[in-house]
């Protein structure tokens, strides 16, 4: 019910009239705040998600996520419906938590700490091979992390993730390949992939 | 592991990571955090535009009412002066008046430029003298209008103070130490036709 928030205002005597999100997005760029909320909850998952898997810090991720939709209120004008909302917020979402990284020590004490992936224990042929993968995936490099976020969970094109992250195709390419490379490395002494 | 193997890896690598939910909700409601901050840019650019629009409506009060002191000023020093020299004669009613244009700037602080400060002290010494021709009347109706316009240039003053970088104001401040030199310059140069007639 929470993503009806923001359709009250469509509703017409004898039922009322499904509103696409395109009008959603209409409103919002007219200043509507509540047709905002309900783009928010419609896709503050896949936002959070992306931002999780980018960040690998839940509390991290949060911050990002917030910062994304915010920035997305102020930019809303620009958005002209060339693509889905969605890949939209995700584009905005993906710039915040690049912008965030750069002005931030942690990651590289991260990427200093993960040094050179080596298995562990626990990230290893648990029951749950998606968890597995989650755990393997949070300890790639970051390049390497990003590129497998965007490319292999979300679906995006090379060139699309090339844009997103504003490296090249082929660097995009080069960074697949090293995240199954050491993805490979750690989930290969469990049976198969999971 | 082969290149097959590895290629088979690959693979079920990417099924795998397709089949990972997109969508993860946060443990937490973000909105109220982000309404907060809309709420906030939404009342930021207009307070802004309110206090812009204050604050310019407060300049623009001021110069109009600057505007009017000293186009009231120079009008009402006009007619004074015109009073007496169509009682005193008619004769040099062609001449022209000499107000050759002087450039003026300010200098730092607000401070005239030197080309306009050396023509300003200039008419304001003649000024005193010039004054004297004039019939009392007159010469009490031209120091009250003279004085109204330094009124009217201390105020702008006191107004840039609070807000220096205020392009209105620093035209209006020019615009009045310009105004002042044009008013002794007319007071001069009518005195001087008096004298003319005088002459005859």
């Amino acid at each position: 019910m929470e993503a009806l928030v923001g359709t009250e205002a469509l509703a017409v005597e004898g039922g009322s009239v499904t509103e696409t999100e395109q009008d959603r997005v209409r409103r919002a760029q007219a200043a509507d705040t509540r047709a905002f909320e309900a783009l928010y909850r419609e896709h503050v998952g896949k936002v959070y998600g992306l931002c999780l898997r980018m960040t690998g810090n839940p509390s991290e991720a949060e911050d990002c996520a917030q910062e994304a939709f915010i920035q997305a209120w102020s930019k809303l004008d620009k958005f002209r419906g060339d693509s889905s909302f969605g890949t939209w917020m995700h584009k905005v979402a993906v710039n915040v938590v690049l912008g965030r990284m750069r002005k931030s020590r942690r990651e590289q004490d991260r990427i200093r700490a993960v040094g050179d992936i080596s298995p562990t224990p626990e990230s290893i042929g648990d029951s749950g091979g998606m968890q597995d993968l989650e755990q393997a995936m949070n300890e790639l490099p970051t390049g390497a992390r990003h590129v497998f976020v965007l490319y292999a969970v979300y679906g995006y094109s090379h060139d699309e993730t090339g844009e997103m992250l504003g490296i090249a195709a082929g660097t995009s390419k080069a960074q697949l390949h090293r995240a199954k490379r050491l993805l490979a490395q750690q989930l290969e002494p469990a049976s198969g992939v999971t | 592991m082969n290149d097959r193997d590895r290629e088979q890896f690959d693979d079920e690598l990417t099924a795998k990571a397709r089949e990972l939910a997109g969508d993860v909700e946060p443990e937490r409601d973000l909105w109220p955090g982000i309404h907060a901050a809309i709420h906030e840019s939404m009342q930021g650019p207009a307070a802004t535009a309110s206090v812009f629009g204050a604050s310019f409506q407060r300049y623009l009060a001021q110069a109009a009412a600057v505007i009017l002191l000293v186009g009231g000023s120079s009008g009402l020093t006009y007619l004074a002066i015109s009073g007496d020299r169509d009682n005193v004669s008619p004769v040099a009613a062609g001449i022209e008046l000499p107000l050759d244009a002087v450039s003026a700037s300010f200098g730092s602080q607000y401070t005239l430029g030197p080309d306009f400060q050396d023509a300003r002290r200039n008419v304001e010494g003649r000024l005193e003298t010039e004054l004297e021709r004039l019939s009392p009347e007159a010469r009490a109706e031209v120091e009250a209008n003279i004085e109204t316009i330094r009124t009217a240039i201390a105020e702008i003053n006191k107004a840039l103070a609070e807000e220096p970088d205020n392009v209105l104001l620093q035209q209006l401040l020019l615009s009045s130490y310009q105004e002042e030199l044009a008013v002794m310059r007319k007071v001069n140069g009518i005195t001087n036709t008096v004298m003319l007639r005088d002459d005859i």
